[in-house]
């Protein structure tokens, strides 16, 4: 390959590279506020509101109040919130994992919603 | 109805990817189709003719001693036979209600079906090692006689591609594919008709032309660094180094069938994508009416005919885009053989996409085995307790890592097909003129296909999907 191509080829890939760092930097979020959020779960079905959302680097608080017993399990995180009907149950942690984490009502594996941790 | 439905696709276990960021989307298909024209103008008639298709590899001393010694063939069968084992084993007698306790789902979908075919495009033909019924035929030949008893019709590989696209329904439209007990039955049946054919029609045959993933692999190893020759007795002759994806412009194999495999390739790695998009939501609900009232089979039709449209949809853009390639190129040429050489330019998008679309599966997913480990029959065992708390590592898979790995495969890709694709024109239609103007359509072709990948891998996805 000639000199003359390798030159271009190499001009098209540095400004690729550029343009998308400068994106990236112009996008970066900003993470490590405090998130809560406080859910209801009705009969082991159905989860107000379903999609909860936080940004890598939160501390997420998610509290629970079911009307039913039983577990349930944020995926991904691998947090059991134990419901005990009518009281709240809540956990703590820091969103170190970006994605789409599902939440599920763990015994009948039935989708309540999910938590979105985006970078 | 859709969610509970959604929990039954992809295999088995839920995804976490996150769509890609809209502005890296942007960013990675404007970089595609700017990068498209500047290869082609760059490289405009630098090799015509039987140059342009000849590439540079070295042979290897080493690969080609190893090549002759039975370990490889001998430890890859022995892995493969484990495998087979472990799925037929696991999946009729280990846990059926969770199937990600299940060694048997892990071994097919993660390690088998995403791993080895990334793997196969990234060091060779890792199928020719592993396959369990090759080397189970090959033990068995060492102690009884096998002598074809039928010679196999000239089907080309026809059956090799109506077993890829069954397979490619157990893991898509039949929503089976998290059942444990049926991916092992499906193991076992497979393995009964792969043992049989190779007794009765002979071993290379029925591999060559019925296996589907020796087809497929055969394919996928093209892109691969690694290349064998053998001499006429087939003993390895030399083992050379190439690089990649050089493998497809070598003697294309004519023929529709192994346009329509390759075609299907295509079109099932991206309906794996599609269903797990709204846009399919909306074709699965407009179309309720038909099939709601069919019960658990209506899933099975609307799923299996998503993905018949979408491979015939595929087809015909494509031989579409080849006749006005052949139209450009205002040469004389085969036009069948013309094609095949030219769908085999498509595989590197295939592969990449398949990368970028499992890779977190992969990175994440995968590790979910560990603690099965501990007790893979559900049977209350405690084999290696010290595995049964790991948790999945989420080291390379945040999202980010994610985004930037999946659209630097996805443009590598794009630039080693469109490059080939070229070089194969020069080859074919000889002069640089006609060459430059046939890439056109080709050009537009992968533009748009790398396109789709991009876009399904930016849209956001749907529950379990």
């Amino acid at each position: 390959m000639s000199r003359a191509r390798i030159a271009i080829v190499a001009t098209v890939v540095v400004a690729f590279v550029i343009v998308a760092g400068v994106l990236v930097y112009a996008n970066q979020s900003h993470g490590g506020q405090k998130v809560t959020i406080a859910v209801t779960v009705t009969k082991a079905s159905s989860m107000t509101p379903s999609d909860l959302t936080a940004h890598h680097g939160d501390i997420v608080t998610i509290s629970i109040k079911s009307d039913t017993d039983g577990e349930v399990h944020l995926h991904g995180y691998d947090i059991p919130f134990d419901c005990v009907a009518g009281q709240t149950v809540s956990h703590t942690f820091t969103a170190d994992k970006t994605g789409d984490f599902e939440i599920e009502w763990e015994s009948a594996s039935t989708h309540l919603g999910h938590l979105v941790v985006t970078p | 109805m859709i969610p509970s439905i959604g929990i039954l696709l992809h295999g088995f276990g839920q995804r976490y990817d996150l769509p890609i960021s809209r502005y890296l989307y942007f960013v990675a298909a404007g970089f595609v189709v700017v990068v498209s024209f500047v290869l082609v103008v760059v490289f405009a008639g630098e090799k015509v003719g039987e140059r342009a298709v000849q590439y540079p590899r070295r042979a290897s001393r080493w690969l080609t001693s190893l090549g002759r010694t039975p370990w490889p063939r001998g430890v890859g069968g022995v892995i493969g036979v484990l495998a087979l084992a472990t799925v037929i084993v696991t999946g009729f007698v280990g846990s059926q209600k969770h199937p990600e306790l299940n060694p048997a789902e892990y071994v097919v979908w993660i390690y088998f079906w995403a791993a080895t075919v990334i793997l196969s495009g990234l060091v060779g033909n890792l199928w020719y090692l592993l396959n369990p019924w090759a080397a189970i035929y090959d033990a068995a030949s060492r102690f009884i006689p096998l002598r074809p008893a039928f010679r196999l019709p000239a089907l080309g590989v026809w059956p090799a591609a109506a077993l890829y696209f069954s397979f490619a329904c157990l893991e898509l439209t039949s929503g089976m594919s998290n059942r444990p007990s049926i991916v092992a039955l499906a193991a076992l049946a497979y393995t009964c008709l792969t043992l049989a054919g190779m007794v009765l029609f002979g071993r290379d045959a029925w591999l060559e032309r019925c296996e589907a993933f020796t087809v497929l692999f055969g394919i996928v190893a093209r892109f691969g660094p690694v290349e064998a020759e053998r001499d006429e007795s087939g003993r390895i002759a030399a083992v050379y180094i190439r690089p990649w994806g050089v493998g497809l412009l070598k003697d294309p194999p004519v023929g529709w069938d192994r346009v329509l495999f390759i075609i299907l390739m295509l079109s099932t790695l991206a309906f794996d994508g599609v269903i797990a998009t709204p846009a399919w939501q909306d074709f699965d609900i407009a179309l309720e009416p038909i099939w709601l009232p069919m019960g658990s089979m209506g899933f099975f039709f609307i799923r299996t005919l998503g993905l018949v449209l979408l491979t015939v949809a595929f087809l015909l853009v494509f031989i579409a885009v080849m006749h006005a390639v052949l139209y450009f190129g205002s040469r004389k040429v085969d036009r069948k053989a013309t094609i095949s050489a030219f769908a085999l330019t498509l595989v590197p998008i295939a592969l990449v996409y398949n990368a970028a679309h499992n890779y977190s599966y992969v990175m994440v997913q995968s590790q979910g085995i560990i603690p099965v480990l501990n007790d893979p029959l559900a049977s209350g065992w405690h084999l290696l307790p010290s595995l049964a708390g790991y948790t999945p590592s989420f080291a390379l898979a945040q999202a980010s890592t994610v985004w930037y790995a999946q659209v630097v495969l996805i443009v590598l890709g794009h630039i080693i097909a469109v490059y080939l694709a070229h070089l194969r024109a020069g080859e074919r239609f000889r002069t640089m003129q006609r060459a430059l103007l046939s890439q056109y359509p080709m050009l537009i072709l992968m533009v748009a296909y790398t396109w789709i990948s991009l876009t399904i891998l930016a849209a956001p996805t749907t529950t379990g999907g």
